[in-house]
């Protein structure tokens, strides 16, 4: 079988995502533990500088880091089920496969933070 | 981590790959954060991405049982998933996983301090990433597929359409079947002679193939025709006219001829090709088992035309011999009905021998082609190379 690739994005506008890469898991208090994560703050991503380095706090935690170009971009996809046949709108509902796949985006930058965190003492 | 934020406004990924110096945003997870296995991300070279997203003509094929592979118009990739240990917090753009009203409120208990601070949502902690390889196409199952029920002359003479298309193969069913790209798809079907039928694609039976061959050789003697000139508006006329249809006729030539670039107008020529006839009547004669050399060459000859060059290096991939004591025998060992991925390549001809020398084994691996590894790269690979002295030939033997 064959799954076509589509790009609904419109070509050269394919809007860009971000990645902010770190070491290891991002974990939750032990008292958070069980609940839902959604809206849940991480942390502070701050830029001190012109310089193209960045620092990410999380509780106590600093990460120190930089924006890197990957070498080679990666292209987001959404697997998509068709809409039925018989709705309207779909183009080609007589040989339309399980599943298709959508172009949504493109990557091409993200924010690395590949060292160890640092605490940060409170004073 | 220690607050919950409300329904304050999102920014998408721009806020973080455009950030103004001295300045700062908060990284939250999305109201809709989750697992997402319906996202995958795919590296791929930057050269491939106009064919993504201008051309649209990227497509993923294989059967259920089969990786799947990616291909382009022009190449085939094999598709490998590579896990990372790192987190990477993936950031959407704002206008994709909007909030409906519902789930804007969902969590009553929010604590959000109302200090402007712009926020950032994470929709996915992506597992990994998808990486291309580029494979050789995998057409030994078009050779099967087409294998399954060649077109022969009693096919050709039954003037009705057929209902029973068990077997036949469409384009688009090749498409679906074979993972190869369109143009290694049509590379595989001209490699193996094929032509379309009635709208399927075929191979025609050798034994028919050997009989509108002579034909043609018979017509060129009658009409004292120049195999280096056939005229394909003639040829087909006469080959019609002694029964074999139009479309046959003209595949003929194509098979055993290439076609002669000519200023006239409106005027197909085609030479016939030396190399392609004899290869055709040493497969007719030794499809009964092998023979001595001297009766084979023998009996070729006799069956080349006359006025035709052929020597016996021309069955190099096409005929192996064996010594016994001071006789030679020729048999037919054709690299056509060898596997083209390298491993069951060199399996077989390891079976078929368990040493062979270079001149040898050469014609049984020039074609194949592995992206990213050489020649030489094959043979280290597969081979276990032995040479008794600095200047003897090199013997190959299986690893």
């Amino acid at each position: 079988m064959q799954i076509q690739v589509k790009c609904s994005c419109g070509g050269e506008k394919c809007p860009e995502w971000a990645i902010i890469e770190l070491q290891g898991v991002v974990e939750v208090q032990p008292w958070y533990e069980g609940r839902p994560l959604h809206n849940l703050q991480i942390g502070t991503l701050c830029r001190p500088s012109s310089q193209e380095n960045y620092t990410l706090t999380i509780g106590y935690h600093e990460l120190t880091g930089s924006k890197v170009t990957l070498k080679k971009p990666l292209v987001v996809l959404q697997k998509v089920k068709p809409t039925p046949p018989g709705t309207p709108n779909t183009s080609n509902p007589s040989s339309s496969p399980q599943v298709e796949l959508d172009v949504v985006g493109i990557i091409r930058h993200k924010i690395l933070f590949k060292t160890r965190p640092k605490a940060l003492i409170s004073s | 981590m220690e607050q919950q934020l409300g329904s304050s406004s999102f920014q998408g990924p721009e806020a973080v790959l455009n950030m103004q110096p001295s300045s700062s945003i908060g990284i939250a997870y999305h109201p809709l954060f989750g697992s997402h296995p319906d996202l995958i991300l795919l590296e791929l070279d930057d050269k491939l991405l106009p064919d993504l997203l201008l051309h649209q003509r990227v497509s993923l094929r294989g059967q259920p049982d089969e990786d799947a592979v990616l291909c382009t118009q022009s190449k085939t990739y094999a598709i490998k998933f590579v896990g990372t240990s790192n987190s990477a917090l993936l950031v959407p753009p704002s206008h994709l996983y909007q909030l409906s009203q519902n789930s804007q409120h969902q969590e009553p208990d929010t604590i959000i301090p109302d200090d402007g601070k712009l926020i950032v949502p994470i929709i996915q902690v992506a597992p990994g990433n998808m990486e291309l390889l580029e494979v050789a196409p995998r057409l030994d199952k078009l050779k099967l597929l087409l294998s399954q029920k060649p077109y022969s002359y009693e096919e050709a003479l039954e003037d009705m359409e057929k209902d029973d298309k068990t077997g036949l193969y469409r384009w688009p069913d090749l498409v679906d079947m074979v993972q190869a790209s369109n143009g290694e798809l049509e590379n595989g079907l001209m490699a193996l002679s094929a032509l379309e039928i009635d709208g399927y694609w075929r191979i025609v039976d050798e034994e028919y193939m050997d009989m509108i061959l002579r034909m043609l050789l018979q017509n060129s003697i009658l009409n004292e025709w120049s195999l280096d000139e056939l005229d394909e508006d003639e040829v087909v006329s006469v080959l019609v006219a002694d029964g074999f249809p139009c479309n046959i006729a003209r595949h003929c030539l194509h098979v055993y001829g290439s076609k002669v670039v000519d200023g006239t107008v409106g005027r197909n020529a085609w030479r016939l090709d030396a190399r392609r006839v004899g290869v055709h009547f040493a497969r007719a004669i030794l499809r009964s088992g092998k023979m001595k050399m001297d009766n084979f060459m023998e009996e070729w000859l006799r069956k080349i035309p006359e006025g035709m060059n052929v020597s016996f290096s021309m069955l190099e991939g096409e005929v192996l011999t064996d010594k016994f004591g001071v006789e030679t025998w020729v048999y037919a060992f054709r690299v056509s009905s060898l596997p083209s991925t390298p491993a069951e390549r060199f399996a077989m001809l390891f079976r078929e021998r368990s040493r062979w020398e270079w001149k040898d084994l050469e014609p049984y691996i020039r074609d194949l082609k592995v992206p990213g590894l050489s020649s030489e790269g094959l043979l280290l690979k597969y081979t276990r190379r032995t040479q008794p002295t600095a200047d003897a030939e090199p013997v190959f033997s299986a690893r």
